[in-house]
């Protein structure tokens, strides 16, 4: 994730080949040591914690007793999980489609505005982020619900519509909804480098709308995008709240297990050992990810 | 096509808003149940002005998120600063470290944290509370720093330090003038993923110290009261207060991320992103 | 820029602590305090005043949303609690990793006041650990418009076609596999592989069926009939939700009730165990123990409570209090202990189906 940050941000700053001066490490390390105590007490040893846990065993009150077992990782090996796994994966992949389109879509018709109209829409686009989740949430319950405006508005047409509430399409809107601006801001900010010349070059030469974007401005933009796709589709994977309110939490998620394994079943050690490979799984795609940018850039 | 697709960003504009129009619209219901509208009534704004409980949440999620947004902020320009000027061994560990948080589900980190905590003595509270969100928020400050610092021209501070200028007055002088808006988005940002944050919340809260959505949270279950409706009204309000305190110009700056030219605009909005990511779990 | 951090973190401790002191008006400087850790709702903003007028004990309430919370809390050490409030399998759990004080009976009054179905329950023989505090049934809400004035009586109204999408269960596995198991006539505290594992099939079968699970909002789609059954837990909303509409209606399934009741008990490492006592003696009261059933709709553990109940419909009202004679052969639902692992292979393939 921090790659794409970084190498996103290089196309447009130009980042020249300087030297960084090694002989004042001593100074990095003091600049350092805030962020690295913070890390290291606070996400590494956690992090460790959880590592240690997910070989331990359990006794039957919950409580974490020690040990060393593989028994929580050979568990997941029931096809079962790897359902919800694929189930996960599935909805993170088609939120994150979805979201791409819309966000570009929507960036490319921000950066056609004036500087000034471009920082207003954005800021509309960030604003309603600025309310409580669960009062939004709950909003689009009462909104998809019975009772609520859109069932009684498709009633006053004649038009026999069941409550939205709880369905995977009131899932996948909420989704949509939490994930637009991960997706419009990375984008953007790629497509903001890009010299508004090509465009009117390539419209010159005779290029379509389509061809124009296809041919010129899609692939200049694919830093944003793969950011944006991995910062939709990796936290899509852990998202538990919307599937139960919206979805009726009838379809399992990922993250819903390992807070059902955490709670509930008291089953910390396989909760535990179901996040690691979780963790593995992000991790290989960010890697894949900032692969794909290197290979790109290379290229280029 | 680009008409088409101009109406077609206003429709997702409409969208983003149209759960906050139903927030405002519905704390004035009179009826108890959310499901179904019985005329207007300002009964939940009074019956929120009285929930004693609920508003002493809110303090608690107010101080934390100060707390926390300012420590991540401090800490991830300092981070920022020595992941862009120099290169160190032990670089890609550490970036590497500062994202766990963001992959990680939060239930998972937040027991961890609470074992932490019990194991190293520190009472549950708002020192936890603050701990665990500056953990969450780091990632995304570090990130917004990096690509503000990044697009600096690097010779500036290196020419203070060259005049003789103390590492403190290259901050005061050269450093902090340029960064000003990325910080000011960094605190924004890392305010909300705070003052939003429910699971670390319910692992690092202690005695008296539940924060708003928390208490949200609780209520869910023995049944939801349009008071909740109008808290989000409220809240909305004091954002378009903050907006407006803050101003639409400086906003414009720290949105665009951009801190004399034009031509740096990734930075910012590039890593604001991250942080919907996170909050909306 | 560290040392503005420890500042920092400093002045916020500072700010808190300033800030929890002026939020207490009442007794002197050496008042001694009291945490109480309780599920939302379920202690009444007025009992606590009485209790802090009467004892000039300054008591901070929380509310905790799952009792596994409220136990990692307690099992990661000096949480500062003092008194909590788990639920029936909750107190084993707790007990279970020593989390709990014995409570010691010579410095308690007034158990007589408790009803005899809570005095030495199976989940703490003895009252050990707990005091019953308030308690409900899990059974079946229904609105009788949806279903077309047709009476539910019994789960297999749950299993039943005609209200395909109609039908929401707890989204809590306890409480799923109560229907799961009284559906196919065994006890809801069944720890046999094979009848979790039948119960389980029959839980996939209704998955089918259900609008969803749903154990937050759904006494509110009873009532607009977005849901025509939905299991439920009694009490509160769900009480009110009866008592004020005459279509919305509770019962338990002829199958069998299920108890589930939230107790008190004094933590183990709790720092101020003397207020702790004088909290337990003081919930007792029958005075006190109404509170509960007059402002939240629960019903009390309290049976000499009753002459006090302000509303007598709540009496009457099966959400509130089950009928004695259905109360009688109701059993509390228990921890399954080291059957866990077979309603955990089971509630997982339920919801993974």
């Amino acid at each position: 994730m921090v790659t794409t940050a970084a190498q996103t941000a290089k196309p447009a700053t130009v980042v020249k080949p300087r030297r960084k001066p090694r002989i004042q490490n001593g100074y990095a390390w003091l600049l350092l040591t805030p962020g690295l105590l913070s890390v290291l007490l606070l996400a590494v040893w956690p992090m460790v914690l959880v590592g240690r846990n997910s070989f331990a065993t359990s006794d039957q009150y919950g409580a974490v007793t020690g040990g060393f077992t593989f028994e929580s990782y050979l568990a997941l090996f029931d096809p079962v999980y790897a359902k919800t796994m694929g189930y996960s994966l599935g909805i993170a992949a088609i939120n994150t489609v979805l979201c791409l389109i819309i966000g570009y879509i929507v960036s490319n018709y921000i950066v056609a505005q004036s500087p000034q109209r471009q920082s207003l829409l954005l800021l509309l686009l960030i604003v309603p982020f600025w309310t409580d989740f669960l009062v939004r949430t709950f909003a689009w319950i009462t909104l998809l619900g019975n009772g609520g405006p859109i069932l009684w508005f498709a009633h006053l047409l004649g038009i026999p519509l069941d409550p939205l509430v709880p369905s995977q399409t009131a899932v996948m809107l909420a989704l949509i909804y939490a994930f637009l601006p991960t997706a419009v801001f990375p984008i953007y900010a790629s497509m903001r480098g890009i010299d508004p010349s090509l465009k009117e070059a390539a419209t010159d030469l005779g290029c379509g709308w389509w061809q124009t974007h296809a041919r010129v401005i899609a692939p200049l933009s694919t830093p944003g995008i793969i950011g944006a796709a991995l910062l939709t589709f990796v936290p899509t994977l852990g998202v538990f709240v919307i599937p139960v309110l919206l979805g009726g939490g009838k379809e399992l998620l990922v993250g819903n297990l390992i807070v059902t394994l955490y709670t509930e079943f008291r089953n910390q050690p396989m909760g535990a050992a179901l996040s690691m490979v979780l963790l593995v799984l992000m991790l290989l795609s960010i890697a894949i990810g900032a692969l794909l940018l290197k290979a790109r850039k290379r290229s280029a | 096509m680009d008409r088409f697709l101009g109406w077609v960003t206003k429709l997702v504009l409409v969208f983003l808003y149209v759960p906050i129009v139903a927030v405002v619209v519905y704390s004035f219901n009179a009826s108890p149940r959310t499901s179904s509208w019985e005329g207007l009534s300002l009964r939940w704004y009074v019956e929120l002005f009285g929930d004693g409980p609920l508003l002493k949440t809110l303090q608690t999620s107010l101080i934390v998120g100060i707390f926390a947004a300012g420590l991540a902020t401090a800490i991830g320009f300092l981070s920022a600063l020595a992941l862009t000027r120099y290169r160190f061994k032990g670089r890609a560990f550490f970036l590497g470290a500062i994202v766990l948080p963001l992959i990680i589900p939060e239930i998972v980190l937040g027991v961890a944290l609470l074992t932490v905590f019990g194991s190293s003595g520190i009472k549950l509270g708002v020192v936890t509370l603050v701990l665990g969100h500056l953990i969450v928020a780091l990632p995304l400050t570090t990130l917004i720093m990096m690509g503000s610092l990044s697009s600096l021209d690097p010779s500036l501070p290196e020419a203070a330090t060259d005049l003789g200028c103390t590492p403190w007055q290259t901050f005061t002088r050269v450093l902090f003038p340029l960064t000003r808006s990325a910080m000011l988005a960094s605190f924004l940002l890392s305010f909300t993923t705070s003052f939003s944050n429910i699971v670390i919340s319910t692992f690092t809260s202690g005695v008296g110290t539940t924060t708003m959505p928390l208490r949200i949270y609780s209520m869910l279950k023995t049944g939801i009261t349009p008071e909740i409706n109008a808290l989000g009204a409220l809240l909305i309000l004091l954002t378009l207060v903050i907006i407006f305190a803050v101003g639409l110009q400086q906003m414009r700056r720290i949105l665009v991320g951009a801190e004399e030219k034009d031509q740096a605009p990734d930075a910012a909005p590039d890593t604001i992103s991250l942080q919907t990511a996170t909050t909306e779990r | 820029m560290k040392r503005q951090a420890l500042v920092a973190v400093a002045a916020a401790t500072a700010l808190v602590l300033t800030g929890c002191a002026s939020g207490s008006d009442t007794g002197s400087k050496d008042s001694t305090e009291l945490n109480v850790y309780a599920w939302a709702g379920e202690v009444p903003d007025s009992m606590v005043k009485m209790f802090e007028e009467e004892t000039g004990i300054k008591v901070t309430v929380d509310t905790f949303d799952s009792n596994e919370t409220m136990i990692s809390k307690l099992a990661a050490g000096g949480s500062g609690y003092d008194v909590v409030e788990p639920s029936q399998y909750a107190v084993q759990l707790a007990v279970g990793q020593n989390l709990l004080a014995e409570i010691d009976y010579d410095k308690i009054e007034g158990m007589d006041n408790l009803m005899d179905k809570f005095r030495d329950p199976s989940f703490d023989p003895g009252n050990k650990y707990s005091i019953p505090w308030v308690w409900g049934t899990t059974g079946l809400m229904y609105n009788s418009t949806c279903t077309g004035g047709e009476e539910i009586t019994s789960w297999s109204s749950m299993f039943d076609e005609k209200y395909k999408g109609k039908i929401y269960m707890l989204d809590n596995m306890l409480a799923a596999y109560i229907a799961g198991l009284q559906i196919n006539g065994f006890s809801a505290n069944s720890l046999d592989e094979a009848e979790v594992a039948k119960a389980t099939e029959s839980l996939i079968e209704q998955k089918k069926l259900l609008a969803g699970y749903n154990s937050t909002n759904y006494d509110e789609l009873v009532v607009s009939g977005d849901a025509c059954i939905a299991e439920a837990w009694g009490g509160s909303s769900v009480a009110e939700a009866v008592a004020t509409h005459d279509d919305v209606h509770y019962v338990l399934p002829k199958e069998g009730g299920t108890l589930w009741v939230d107790n008190f008990a004094i933590v183990a490492d709790a720092p101020h165990t003397d207020a702790a006592y004088k909290w337990m003696n003081f919930m007792l009261r029958p005075e006190v123990a109404a509170i509960a059933t007059n402002e939240d709709y629960m019903s009390t553990a309290n049976v000499a409570a009753n002459d006090l109940i302000t509303d007598k419909t709540m009496l009457d009202n099966p959400a509130v209090f089950a009928p004695e004679d259905q109360l009688e052969k109701s059993e509390f639902i228990v921890d399954p202990g080291e059957a866990m692992r077979f309603y955990q292979d089971g509630w997982t393939r339920v919801k993974a189906s």
